[in-house]
């Protein structure tokens, strides 16, 4: 470590119209060390990472490359320069596959000058490898799932034989399992000399993976500390200003009676899709007031068993039983399953829980337009105090109800969803990852929220990937492993462990 | 970077006291952006109607494109076209297009024709018969788009050429001409009101579509129907999950486009005492360049009715002012094409709210 | 800076529209006067509204007109495009009225949508003349047309003395079915072949007017007739398209083709003739001079009688006259 670093970042700036994203920031990055930026969303990570993977070219201060000063023209000048990045945004073409995506615009070339297909999803195979992903690269992206899109855009920076690599929240959609090798390949590339920026909202990985931790507040470094030392409460409350009691909240009350309660649950989909399992003997049920967590790996189905909790899962015929309240539940569609009491928070915020070109009243009213009605006009002062008081609610900062959601951060994203879904009053609450890509303050106000409504009686089915939101948040965790259920864990004998190896297909423990 | 802009839209925030509301002065000025753009065609539709009214030839003393019979004929000629428009509007509100609704006018003004003429009916079973069959059409369009999952340019492009082949055959591949009259073989009198006006002054058809166009207006700004279709067009999958009844929505935005259109070819039989099928070719492309002049996306989910309207006024004004002053024909289209293109080139530069 | 480029937008755009207005715009009040007012050294304003100029005859009838029109003094020509939409061609003859035309020369789309415009301008006292296509009624001033039997027959009697007096088998490619034009040239074809018993019609299909339909469907009737003696063809394109059919099949010799328009453009019958690939095409004359000429007798010549209707006779043009011809009919080199 006695030369210089691979990148060195001094004084930098960035202002937009007024606001200052960035103020005066210092940053390096040395060889062979993994160097996490945190911040909530806002404090000027994604305006810092943007300057240095070259998106944006006009900013204050230098950044010095092995010691050079350079400037990006664009995002190709810093690849050429080594520094490549994984957007949490991933930059793939769905239509094509793999191994196209992976070498997009440096495809190998035969000597007549065609692609060379062979030697391309070769490559692409031994990327994936790597990464411990065994996946065809002849598959379309758009046919994978979130997590295995990820996998294909490391695979890709890999392949650009990247110095410094930009992680942008890499495993925000990733299992456990693929988490563990993304660890792995992290530690393999570090002892291979890269630096890595590592971006993440989870202290947890945090804790295990970076050398060095420098944590961003309103566009200004905050304070830098080297993670084994640190404790976590230190490093929460440099990112919020202030300390964080109860991430997580405490103190649960008795749950009511039985409302959801499946049997057996399989659906055998008219047309299979690749990349999505299918209920295939799902067995669990939610007391009102209770949150039953739903856990497993990537592809053990835990989408698309509240897809087909909401009638939004693949069609086809189906085995088993639902009640809800003891009477037959079996909706054709999101308004049967609304019109039931149910309603549905899905992962893919910005794909299927939000217009986002249009205005956060719009949305919020969305799903409720029907009792906000006079023989189907829209009652205007109606729907204006409705927004206003759901917004208040649920402390949604926005400037205005009238801009659009797109305006919004994440996390105000995710509550106008929530507050979508909470207007038609539910009795059976469906989230999916609810707190992806959200950052750790808006994190704290879901489970907040959470809470209360379990409280006045609402029965919550909660999937996540992060098993320390599950263990803490949950009643109950009920763990998928290929469609099926494997095990059903009260809060008390609930652990990372039992949770881990149940959701391998290890000896399932019947606990219901 | 920044020179001194001409019309100053964005430069001019309202002069308030900054002290006393010092929040509401971005707000403001964002506003006024905003509703520029909301309104552009209704900007553009004045400034069109001003420049016309600078450059009309003078006879007599009179602007002659200000003569009530000419503003009159401008509002007749772009009759058809606007209905059409209106229903175009809602379909791309969906994120759809229709392709089909030329024919269908062509269709229905067959229809007409031989309906009144050779089956001997009145008007008013005629009228219902043709607008029943144009919603139909359309409505069996929007079903395969909603069912089958299949993009509405091809479903709809299959439908233009069934209903130009459906209208070939009904009329035997020719014109039939209305007459009008008592006997076997003629149109009741009453059907040729199409081609007249209100006192002498507003022809029938321009108060047809200014009635549909402010009645749409209105279904657009206030219903909860309204909103679904936007939701559908902005994102339909989250409007899906939110419950918005997709299918039935689009089903029904597509009738009314076949509605709408076969209104159009009833209008168009009565104007010109024919049913021919090969009424209304290319209609389509002018309603949908109406709709876009109005500034409403393609990509769905973003527009207005009245941005429409007046799109369809400033197409035909344009068309107007152009013939007036003898300018080429040929010229004409590429004076057309460039009005489509900076319309569209507007709403890019349109600022996302924020 | 956003707010300044769409503003210079907006303005660009008007000053597009301004401008190209501008620019052609007439000096207005000369042709203020209404039309009742006959007689030389006056300035006349001359609507014509054409049908659809992306057909080259129609095309040509247009610079007809304008070329003749040029030779009168104070006469001004102002053509529109209805694009084969009979509502823009309604709202076409409108505009000419807005715009206070002294007389309209019309060559409609169909006849029954635009009876009704045509006797709107009638009425108001503007002569009008109607060209090739009739419309319905007599509130017209004229109507100048070919005919199109006289034309078949023409060929017909070409045919029996000239072409094949020996006798032979003809083969004919017809216009669009339902037609009247079609029908027409079928039918004085025949009456021409008459006096000459030796020639027979061995088959008969169309091609829609169309050059490339003209070539597929000679191919089938190669194939289907081993010997062929003539094409004739119900106008020019079509008679090319047979030629090159032929040619493909090396009998462009051995048969001899004839078609009908000859318009005089690089693409027309009677350069085909002249170079020889064709061996004779019969005018079907526009009527856009004779129009210019009786809107002279009547704007300037205050001609209170014109012959209602007036027949156009054809030419029979050959390799003899055929460059000749195409300079006399103005055809651009």
């Amino acid at each position: 470590m006695t030369e210089s670093p691979l990148v060195r970042m001094t004084g930098i700036g960035k202002r937009f119209g007024g606001v200052h994203a960035c103020r005066d920031i210092d940053l390096t990055v040395r060889a062979g060390e993994v160097h996490a930026l945190l911040g909530e969303n806002g404090a000027g990570k994604s305006t810092l990472i943007n300057i240095l993977s070259g998106v944006i070219t006009e900013y204050d201060g230098t950044i010095e490359v092995e010691g050079q000063p350079v400037s990006f023209g664009g995002p190709a000048g810093a690849q050429r320069a080594g520094i490549a990045t994984i957007h949490q945004e991933l930059d793939l073409v769905a239509g094509l596959s793999i191994a196209e995506n992976m070498f997009l615009g440096r495809e190998p070339r035969t000597r007549v000058g065609t692609v060379d297909l062979r030697r391309m999803r070769r490559q692409a195979t031994d990327h994936l490898r790597t990464l411990g992903a065994d996946l065809d690269p002849r598959r379309l992206v758009g046919s994978l799932r979130v997590g295995e899109q990820q996998l294909v855009e490391i695979g890709r920076a890999l392949s650009l034989d990247a110095r410094v690599l930009i992680m942008d929240e890499p495993t925000a959609a990733l299992a456990d399992a693929e988490v563990e090798r993304l660890f792995a390949t992290i530690a393999e590339l570090r002892r291979a000399g890269v630096g890595i920026v590592y971006i993440s909202h989870r202290m947890a990985e945090i804790e295990v993976v970076a050398d060095r931790v420098t944590v961003l507040r309103n566009g200004s470094v905050a304070g830098s500390v080297d993670p084994k030392t640190a404790s976590r409460d230190d490093i929460i409350q440099l990112m919020v200003g202030r300390s964080v009691d109860a991430l997580y909240g405490e103190g649960r009350n008795e749950p009511g009676d039985v409302l959801l309660d499946v049997r057996g649950l399989a659906v055998t989909p008219r047309r299979p899709t690749p990349g999505r399992t299918e209920p295939a003997g799902v067995d669990l049920t939610v007391r009102s007031g209770e949150i039953v967590g739903l856990a497993g790996l990537m592809g053990a189905g835990r989408t698309e068993l509240l897809e087909t909790l909401f009638g939004a899962g693949a069609s086809g015929p189906r085995d088993g039983q639902v009640t809800i309240d003891g009477r037959r539940y079996r909706p054709h569609g999101p308004r049967s399953a609304l019109a039931r009491g149910v309603a549905f928070v899905p992962e893919d915020r910005r794909g299927a829980g939000l217009m986002l070109e249009h205005s956060v009243t719009d949305n919020v009213v969305l799903s409720a337009l029907s009792s906000l009605t006079t023989l189907g006009l829209v009652r205007r002062q109606a729907v204006k105090q409705t927004v206003a008081g759901q917004l208040r609610a649920l402390a949604v900062k926005a400037a205005s109800p009238a801009v659009a959601a797109a305006t919004l951060s994440g996390g105000n994203q995710q509550k106008v969803v929530f507050a979508k879904q909470l207007l038609t009053r539910p009795r059976l609450l469906l989230l999916d990852e609810p707190t992806r890509g959200v950052d750790i303050g808006a994190k704290a106000e879901i489970y907040r929220l959470l809470h209360q409504l379990a409280d006045t009686g609402m029965a919550i089915l909660l999937a996540s990937s992060e098993l320390p939101e599950l263990l803490s948040l949950c009643d109950r965790v009920v763990v998928l492993h290929r469609g099926r259920t494997v095990a059903a864990l009260p809060r008390a004998s609930a652990t990372q462990q039992a949770i881990l190896a149940a959701a391998n297909g290890d000896d399932a423990k019947e606990a219901r | 970077m920044n020179p001194p802009s001409p019309t100053a839209v964005a430069e001019a925030p309202p002069e308030t006291p900054p002290r006393r509301r010092p929040i509401r002065l971005p707000r403001d000025r964002h506003a006024i952006v905003d509703s520029f753009f909301r309104f552009q065609s209704l900007f553009g539709l004045v400034a069109v109607f001003v420049i016309a009214i600078a450059v009309s030839p003078v006879r007599n003393g009179e602007n002659v494109f200000l003569s009530s019979g000419n503003l009159a004929n401008i509002v007749r000629a772009v009759s058809e076209i606007g209905i059409i428009a209106v229903g175009m509007t809602f379909v791309i509100l969906i994120g759809g297009i229709d392709l089909s609704v030329g024919a269908v006018l062509g269709l229905a003004a067959v229809g007409s024709a031989t309906l009144m003429v050779d089956s001997g009916m009145g008007i008013l079973p005629t009228v219902l018969i043709v607008l029943f069959i144009g919603a139909a059409f359309g409505a069996t369009q929007g079903a395969i788009v909603a069912r089958l999952g299949i993009q509405s340019f091809i479903v709809t492009l299959a439908g233009l050429q069934a209903a130009r082949g459906i209208a070939r055959m009904w009329s035997g591949g020719l014109g039939i001409p209305i007459a009008y009259g008592d006997g076997p073989q003629e149109a009741p009198e009453a059907f040729s009101m199409l081609s007249g006006s209100i006192n002498g002054i507003l022809p029938v058809p321009a108060l047809l579509f200014l009635a549909i166009g402010v009645g749409a207006l209105l279904v657009l700004r206030s219903t909860a129907f309204a909103r679904h279709v936007y939701a559908i067009g902005g994102n339909e999958k989250a409007a899906r999950l939110s419950g918005v009844p997709v299918r039935r929505i689009r089903i029904t935005v597509f009738a009314i486009s076949g509605l709408l259109a076969a209104l159009a070819g009833i209008i168009h039989a009565g104007q010109l005492n024919q049913g021919s099928p090969n009424d209304g070719a290319g209609y389509e492309l002018d309603a949908i360049a109406a709709v876009v002049i109005g500034g409403t996306s393609l990509a769905g989910g973003s527009g207005s009715m009245g941005g429409t309207i007046a799109g369809a006024l400033l197409l035909g004004i344009l068309n107007n002012i152009l013939a007036l002053n003898n300018i080429d024909a040929n010229v004409q289209l590429v004076v057309k094409g460039l009005v489509i293109v900076a319309a569209a080139a507007l709403q890019k530069l349109r600022p996302r709210i924020a | 800076m956003r707010y300044t480029r769409r503003a210079a937008t907006v303005l660009a755009l008007a000053a597009l529209v301004a401008t190209s207005a501008c620019s052609v715009e007439d000096d207005p009040g000369k042709s203020s006067d209404a039309s009742a007012k006959c007689g030389s050294g006056k300035e006349f304003l001359i609507g014509m509204s054409q049908a659809n100029n992306a057909e080259p005859y129609r095309q040509v009838m247009n610079d007809d007109v304008s070329n003749a029109a040029k030779s009168v003094p104070g006469f001004r020509v102002v053509v529109s495009d209805a694009a084969q939409d009979n509502s823009k061609q309604v709202a076409d003859v409108e505009n000419f009225l807005s715009q206070g035309i002294n007389l309209l020369i019309i060559s409609p789309n169909e006849a029954k949508p635009l009876t009704a415009v045509v006797k709107k301008a009638y009425d108001q006292g503007i002569p009008v003349i109607v060209l090739d296509r009739k419309v319905e009624g007599d509130a017209y001033t004229a109507f100048i047309g070919g005919d199109n039997v006289a034309i078949g027959r023409a060929a017909g009697e070409y045919y029996a003395k000239t072409l094949l007096p020996q006798g032979g088998k003809v083969v004919e490619i017809s216009g669009l079915p339902g037609s009247t034009p079609a029908a027409e040239r079928a039918q004085g074809f025949r009456e021409g072949i008459a006096s000459n018993p030796k020639i027979e019609i061995v088959a008969s299909q169309t091609a829609e007017w169309l050059r490339e339909k003209g070539q597929s469907v000679m191919d089938a009737m190669l194939k289907a007739n081993p010997q062929i003696d003539a094409v004739y063809a119900h106008n020019d394109p079509m008679a090319e398209g047979a030629y090159l059919a032929a040619k493909a099949a090396g009998k462009e010799t051995a048969i001899k083709f004839t078609g009908i328009d000859a318009l005089p453009v690089p693409s027309g019958g009677i350069k085909a003739v002249e170079q020889g690939r064709l061996q004779a095409t019969f005018q079907y004359p526009t009527g856009g001079r004779e129009a210019i000429d009786m809107a002279k007798k009547i704007l300037v010549d205050c001609a209170k009688d014109v012959p209602k209707t007036t027949t156009l006779g054809t030419m029979q043009i050959t390799k003899d006259n055929a460059a000749q011809t195409y300079t006399t009919l103005g055809g651009k080199q």
